[in-house]
């Protein structure tokens, strides 16, 4: 048993301990003060169970320290000091508390020691970080942030009915390796699912990271898709399924995000496809394929920042993140741009840079273990991955043509968070071992084989070679305002529009029942007045010569009746 | 495409800046491609100095990586834009509940640039 001090309440307490200080450096420096000494207290963190919390009957279990907790947890901790560091000149109270409330709860949920801790923070998660959409503070970003909220709720609301399941089954809500086969683990896969952007449920993704403030893309980016890897790689390592999933996951965003000309969409596509390469180390479940997801979360986690940092700025001095109104910013924004090339040259997998170090793990754990086409899938998606993050993002902005377009360099505190985030994945990059050192399990991996490296070089230059010659022909698409298609046009546009047909059918089936019965009644009415109305037939023997004809008709059919019977 | 900004002035740049113009000067492009090709002869020289230890016997053909890069981009690059001509949309498709059209709102931004000072 352990009894540590939960390193989330931190976080917590930082939160509201901002509301209390004077709004601009002081708020800031909370920001960035809270994630240091949270972790060092992660880094200190003893191995075990702890924290035990009486509720309703049931023990939870606030902490579990272990391996793959403590890595996730110190790499939540670093992607929450860059994040708050490059949204130093934030003024906004609703972005700086919901930014520490959301790394907070995600650093809790990784250390949640049971399925109802997990859920609580889940929802946590969920709830703060709408508010780095909201707080864009226009018409759209506000129905994007419902669309991301009731995604993320319904999750966490799938997380329950699962969860709720598996206690009646088995009476037990702990927080272990879990079979799929029942309703209740299918149920909490599924909630998994939507939060890690399983393909067709991924659009969410795309769909709000690019409507969040410039700042608040760089801290969503970080925290939700991981707890999911996370939180897969803890409840469902070795699943066979994942595989697939992951393998699928990290081939279609390829080719949606080089026709995406919103960057920071085209780097949603991007983070969902180095997703793909996590889940899939999850699926193969050996030890060096949960390294290779443990490393390759930390690596990505960085770098995608970084390229989130470095589009962010750009949209910070000129207004758009739009490819196609960029271009040639080099010129006077060259640090920004060397930053995003370092960023690039990560997320490509590039020797020396971080992102080599780590998708090498999970790209050999799947052809050690004769995933064959999976592995193909894995090489081909790498090939991909330089096509949208390696060139598009930084030829695209910084390169190419001149827009004409002459933004001042970024601020200098932007500059900083962009510059310790690039030099980390070049350090990770050059020296793995300290990483690879923090992994759940015994790593015994070298990547800097001639084999890897002169693989590695040839796969990517050629597919450079193979731009550079599409480009010269003319036939690599250009940049153009527009948007493209994905599954969510089913729930955005389909399905209203289906609900509106429907609706103009049903209403016009009561209009016209409506009219046919209100017809019919003026027509009986108008049958009963010509005959019993005051001129008609019947009503020149009203009086008394009818009335005794049906009383005589009437008394014979009593008679009739009680004769019969 | 290149608008031509006003009081445009490269001694405006930072130093960094202006010494990366280098790239846009003729005939650097070329000499870049030329750089670019040469490494990648060396790449498939370098797969001849060792034995492959490649899972897959396919690995071991020579430039086997190489073919795949090259081959995978150019497909990635059709696939697309044929996929773009079906599931392309005006900017406008989601109207109002989308942040497409909108512009940046000011208060996120601080714009600055060498144009205007």
């Amino acid at each position: 048993m352990i009894d540590p001090f939960p390193p989330a309440f931190l976080f917590f307490i930082g939160a509201i301990l901002l509301l209390l200080l004077p709004k601009g450096s002081p708020r800031a420096l909370v920001g960035i003060i809270v994630p240091i000494i949270a972790a060092m207290m992660v880094w200190d963190l003893p191995t075990g169970v702890g924290g035990e919390v009486q509720l309703a009957g049931l023990t939870l279990e606030m902490m579990r320290v272990d391996k793959l907790s403590t890595i996730f947890g110190l790499v939540f901790c670093l992607a929450a000091f860059l994040g708050n560091l490059y949204a130093w000149h934030v003024k906004d109270t609703v972005q700086q508390v919901a930014a520490l409330a959301y790394a907070g709860s995600a650093i809790g949920a990784v250390f949640a020691g049971d399925l109802i801790i997990l859920f609580i923070y889940w929802e946590g998660t969920a709830i703060a970080s709408v508010f780095l959409i909201w707080a864009r503070r226009t018409e759209g970003a506000f129905y994007t942030g419902m669309r991301y909220l009731i995604i993320q709720i319904g999750s966490g609301v799938i997380l329950l009915a699962g969860v709720v399941l598996l206690y009646r089954e088995t009476g037990s809500i702990a927080f272990e390796k879990m079979e799929l086969g029942t309703l209740a683990t299918w149920l909490i896969f599924l909630s998994f699912g939507m939060k890690c952007a399983f393909p067709l449920l991924h659009n969410w993704l795309q769909d709000s990271y690019p409507a969040a403030t410039v700042t608040g893309t760089v801290i969503l980016s970080a925290f939700t898709t991981k707890l999911a890897v996370y939180a897969l790689a803890r409840g469902f390592p070795g699943t066979e399924l994942l595989i697939y999933i992951g393998a699928v996951m990290t081939v279609f965003p390829v080719f949606l995000a080089e026709i995406e000309n919103d960057l920071r969409r085209v780097l949603a596509y991007s983070l969902n496809n180095q997703l793909g390469f996590m889940v899939v180390g999850v699926g193969i479940g050996t030890e060096m394929s949960l390294n290779g997801t443990a490393s390759h979360a930390f690596a990505h986690i960085l770098y995608k920042a970084l390229l989130f940092m470095s589009v962010g700025a750009v949209l910070f001095r000129t207004g758009t993140s739009k490819a196609s109104e960029l271009g040639g910013l080099y010129r006077t924004m060259p640090l920004t741009a060397i930053f995003c090339l370092v960023g690039a040259a990560s997320i490509s997998a590039f020797p020396l840079f971080s992102g080599f170090v780590t998708k090498s793990l999970i790209l050999d754990a799947s052809a050690e273990n004769h995933y064959t086409i999976v592995w193909a899938m894995l090489v081909f998606a790498s090939a991909g991955v330089l096509s949208h993050s390696g060139i598009k993002i930084p030829f695209f902005t910084f390169f190419a043509h001149d827009s004409g377009k002459r933004p001042a360099e970024a601020p200098s505190h932007m500059l900083w968070a962009m510059g310790i985030t690039a030099a980390l994945c070049i350090l990770v990059g050059v020296f793995p071992e300290p990483l690879y050192a923090l992994l759940p399990y015994e790593v015994d991996y070298h990547a800097y084989t001639t084999y890897h490296v002169v693989g590695q070089l040839q796969l990517l230059l050629f597919a450079l070679l193979a731009f550079v010659f599409l480009m010269r022909t003319g036939i690599h698409p250009p940049e153009v305002r527009a948007v493209n298609l994905d599954t969510d046009v089913i729930y955005r546009r389909f399905l209203p529009m289906l609900i509106i047909k429907i609706s103009n059918i049903v209403s016009g089936l009561w209009a016209f029942g409506t009219w046919f019965t209100k017809g019919k009644a003026d027509r009986l009415v108008r049958t009963l007045h010509r005959s019993h109305g005051p001129e008609g037939r019947m009503a020149s023997v009203w009086p008394t010569g009818a009335m005794v004809l049906w009383i005589a008709i009437i008394l014979t059919a009593t008679l009739l009746v009680n004769f019969i019977t | 495409m290149a608008k031509k900004p006003k009081n445009d002035d490269p001694q405006n740049y930072p130093a960094l800046g202006r010494w990366m113009m280098w790239v846009d000067k003729l005939g650097s492009i070329k000499k870049l491609t030329w750089i670019l090709g040469i490494i990648c002869a060396l790449t498939i020289l370098a797969n001849l100095t060792y034995s492959n230890k490649g899972h897959y016997g396919a690995e071991n053909i020579l430039g086997f990586y190489a073919f795949y890069g090259f081959v995978a981009f150019t497909f990635i690059i059709f696939v697309s834009k044929a996929l773009r001509s079906i599931i392309i949309r005006p900017e406008n498709y989601y109207g109002k509940k989308s942040i497409d059209t909108e512009e940046w709102p000011e208060a996120e931004l601080d714009k600055k640039d060498h144009t205007n000072d």
